[in-house]
């Protein structure tokens, strides 16, 4: 008999995750944000429940802020694996036109992410939504649980979790409580992409190092990639060879230099680095544990 | 004395020099002691400096040329070049450096920065290649002499102490100018250097590192150039690299 490697360890668990998700909840969801992690929880799904396609709609909270490379990738992706991909706006947020620069990161986040990710669970009626949240990326994340209980208004308590001893997952709750879930929680940025490489999944070419335009702006490296970015008097865009840790809205996404542009090219800088990938996100540095503030109030 | 050997084979001078990677007059010169002298006569002289002899420059020096990179060359100017600082250095401060140490010292400080054959891409079967007979071989057949074609590009050096932003230019014969900056290069600075190389007459600059597209200064004054000409190099074209 072979034992499992540490990968399929991983992959088994997170399957079993979503396997007992979709067994005991009744309209569960899973939320896609066309990043690296969406891309490893999208294949995992399909793997659980193959041959058919995973018995939930993807769902995609946008802010209109996201790198055009996303939108290309994410509708790509929707026609390649023919599951229901739904899409929402805050509307309030388009009506008061609320963007990341004349608003600021806090309200921009606050509005189009975390409201706008509330106005899609009630208005679908979803009960569990999968995200793909990982430990390792921020603290408090790596104190919320696999499943992470959230009251009628989506908050969550982080004093007020249940134990998941042995991996038993208790996942009663009562009337209009929803449940997140988080089935690639134990997974390292590192196994991500070594299970990226191993299963040959498709992600947004942006994670690849390649010659793009970027300004500085805070000591982050911020790339320009439409018109709507303001550029300060005289600043002239750099070409610059980088790429994406993460994603998100693009004004708010930091690059690193990198000649990373292959995945095992990723994966050995992975090896050799000592940051999470979060640095790159300014929403996460707004405040001392704001994203924990953030979990709080309803964000992912 | 490999030189000579191959003279002795028959070989050209040209020939040798390729071959050994002397030049032709130290090969000439070889052959001559060789045949007045025989192997005796033949000079041969260990290469390079001997270990521990390097010529570190003193930090005020170093300070001075730092200061000098920052704040720029005369307006005429485009950048820096070597003997445009040795010269700076002696009238200035009364330090002689010759060109070679600044050079030198360049590539200590990582601000050596190689021209890219461009005319090597003439028959490349690439998108490179392409780009190159495309957008660069018609031009330059234009601008025939060599003070006319210029390459340069815009990048951040990874210096170990320093925020240097680096904007190099290659002139002919592929000589090294520069400046520094520690900031990332407004359009005022592009403005400036261009303006010096545009006021030499007819020039072609092929310019990789920044999006000027984006900057409404440089794309304005771009616009009003007659007899200035500026082909960037695409992204991740690998011409740069």
């Amino acid at each position: 008999m072979t034992s499992l490697t540490h990968l399929q360890r991983l992959e088994a668990e997170s399957i079993q995750i979503m396997r007992e998700v979709v067994a005991e909840t009744e309209n569960p969801v899973m939320l896609y944000s066309v990043g690296k992690d969406s891309a490893v929880m999208l294949h995992l799904a399909r793997k659980a429940f193959a041959p058919s396609p995973p018995p939930f709609p993807l769902l995609h909270v946008d802010t209109r802020w996201k790198f055009r490379a996303m939108y290309e990738f994410r509708d790509k992706m929707a026609e390649e694996i023919g599951m229901d991909l739904l899409v929402h706006i805050n509307p309030e947020g388009i009506e008061k036109d609320i963007n990341p620069f004349t608003h600021g990161s806090a309200i921009h986040t606050d509005v189009m992410k975390t409201e706008g990710l509330k106005q899609a669970l009630d208005k679908y009626g979803f009960d569990a939504a999968f995200g793909g949240a990982r430990r390792d990326e921020e603290k408090s994340r790596a104190k919320e649980r696999i499943f992470s209980f959230r009251t009628a208004q989506h908050r969550w308590d982080p004093k007020n979790q249940r134990p998941e001893l042995w991996k038993l997952y208790n996942t009663r709750k009562h009337p209009k409580e929803s449940i997140r879930v988080f089935p690639i929680s134990n997974w390292t940025e590192l196994d991500i992409w070594q299970y990226i490489h191993l299963q040959n999944i498709p992600i947004v070419p942006l994670y690849y190092a390649a010659e793009r335009p970027v300004v500085e702006r805070d000591g982050a490296l911020i790339m320009v990639d439409d018109e709507r970015m303001p550029l300060e008097p005289g600043e002239v865009p750099m070409m610059r060879k980088v790429r994406f840790r993460t994603l998100g809205c693009y004004p708010l996404t930091g690059a690193v230099e990198s000649d990373a542009d292959t995945l095992p090219a990723i994966i050995q800088e992975m090896l050799l680095t000592k940051t999470s990938e979060r640095q790159g996100r300014v929403i996460d540095n707004d405040s001392a544990a704001s994203m924990e503030k953030k979990k709080q109030e309803g964000y992912f | 004395m490999l030189a000579v050997k191959l003279r002795l084979d028959g070989l050209t001078v040209a020939a040798v020099s390729q071959r050994t990677g002397l030049s032709a007059p130290t090969v000439s010169a070889a052959w001559k002691a060789f045949r007045e002298g025989g192997w005796a006569a033949v000079p041969v002289r260990p290469r390079g400096r001997l270990k521990g002899q390097a010529n570190v420059l003193d930090a005020t020096v170093q300070q001075l040329l730092w200061d000098a990179l920052y704040a720029g060359p005369a307006a005429d100017q485009p950048g820096w070049n070597s003997a445009g600082l040795a010269a700076y250095l002696r009238d200035e401060h009364g330090v002689e450096l010759t060109q070679r140490a600044i050079e030198h010292w360049w590539e200590s400080e990582r601000l050596k920065h190689e021209p890219w054959p461009l005319e090597a891409l003439a028959k490349q079967r690439s998108q490179r290649g392409r780009w190159y007979r495309q957008s660069v071989a018609p031009l330059f057949a234009k601008l025939e002499q060599a003070e006319q074609r210029w390459q340069g590009g815009v990048r951040k050096v990874a210096h170990p102490h320093r925020l240097v932003y680096q904007l190099y230019l290659h002139g002919p014969r592929g000589r090294l100018w520069m400046r520094c900056y520690q900031h990332p290069p407004v359009a005022s600075d592009y403005l400036t250097a261009m303006g010096a190389l545009s006021s030499k007459g007819p020039v072609a600059l092929v310019f990789h590192g920044a999006w000027f597209s984006a900057s409404p200064e440089v794309t304005a004054w771009l616009a009003q150039q007659t007899m200035f000409w500026l082909v960037q190099v695409p992204a991740d074209s690998s011409v740069a690299s």
